[in-house]
């Protein structure tokens, strides 16, 4: 399935949506980030086990560039970016448990966020596209997911 | 830690619905299939510790490296 593409459809069953999803244009239904003052992640974020609860502040007038600030450590938080300006055709295909774990009950919903790992300049600066933050606003529950498709490196440059 | 020897086309069955199956064995690789709710995340270790260590250095960037890559995306548009 593909998330971050897909026009609002009632849909009753996850697998119609699956299938609703797989044609569609990347990129052009993606909503944008927005400040949400509270994010509970389903699942930790590897290597940060203990912290569960985030807050999404944006950084710059346009989203372009977002922090993702833990509620239960000061000192950690997350550069993040939506990938429509960086990879405009990115598209994550997202299995039926993440659907489930989110709650997701629509793709429009979804908002999908790369983790930057910031470098001494910009050409040396990556995002993650092997396992995007995705979050869904209808619920405000999100995940790092760790997609199948074993070609998205872990860390890609965020400007070619 | 539970050491099991099996063979293949033997299994182990962890918890209420996780089967892991020895499908074969080849030299050093062992080809094992698991049948697990799809609720079970099943993920390679080696590929789940190079995303938390990809997490971990991303985690908290210093101040100046986060203004300048702002300000080079700002130039860049």
């Amino acid at each position: 399935m593909i998330v971050s593409v897909v026009p609002s459809q009632a849909q009753e069953e996850h697998a119609a949506m699956s299938a609703a999803m797989s044609g569609a244009t990347p990129g052009q239904f993606a909503p944008e980030p927005v400040d949400i003052p509270v994010i509970e992640l389903v699942h930790p974020m590897p290597g940060f086990p203990s912290e569960r609860r985030y807050t999404l502040v944006k950084l710059d007038d346009d989203g372009t560039l977002c922090a993702l600030r833990s509620l239960e450590r000061e000192d950690l938080e997350f550069v993040v970016v939506p990938p429509l300006t960086f990879y405009p055709a990115y598209a994550p295909e997202i299995g039926d448990d993440v659907v489930a774990d989110l709650g997701v009950e629509q793709a429009a919903d979804v908002l999908v966020l790369l983790i930057v790992h910031a470098g001494a300049d910009l050409a040396s600066t990556t995002v993650n596209l092997r396992a995007p933050l995705l979050v869904n606003l209808a619920t405000r529950r999100a995940a790092q997911v760790l997609l199948d498709d074993p070609d998205l490196p872990v860390a890609a440059p965020l400007v070619a | 830690m539970l050491v099991l020897s099996r063979r293949v086309g033997e299994s182990v069955v962890v918890g209420d619905d996780v089967t892991i199956t020895v499908l074969e064995v080849r030299g050093d690789v062992v080809r094992v299939g698991i049948d697990a709710p799809r609720s079970v995340r099943v993920h390679r270790a080696e590929l789940l510790a190079e995303l938390a260590s990809s997490n971990q250095e991303s985690a908290s960037p210093a101040r100046d490296a986060v203004a300048s890559l702002a300000q080079a995306l700002r130039e860049r548009s």
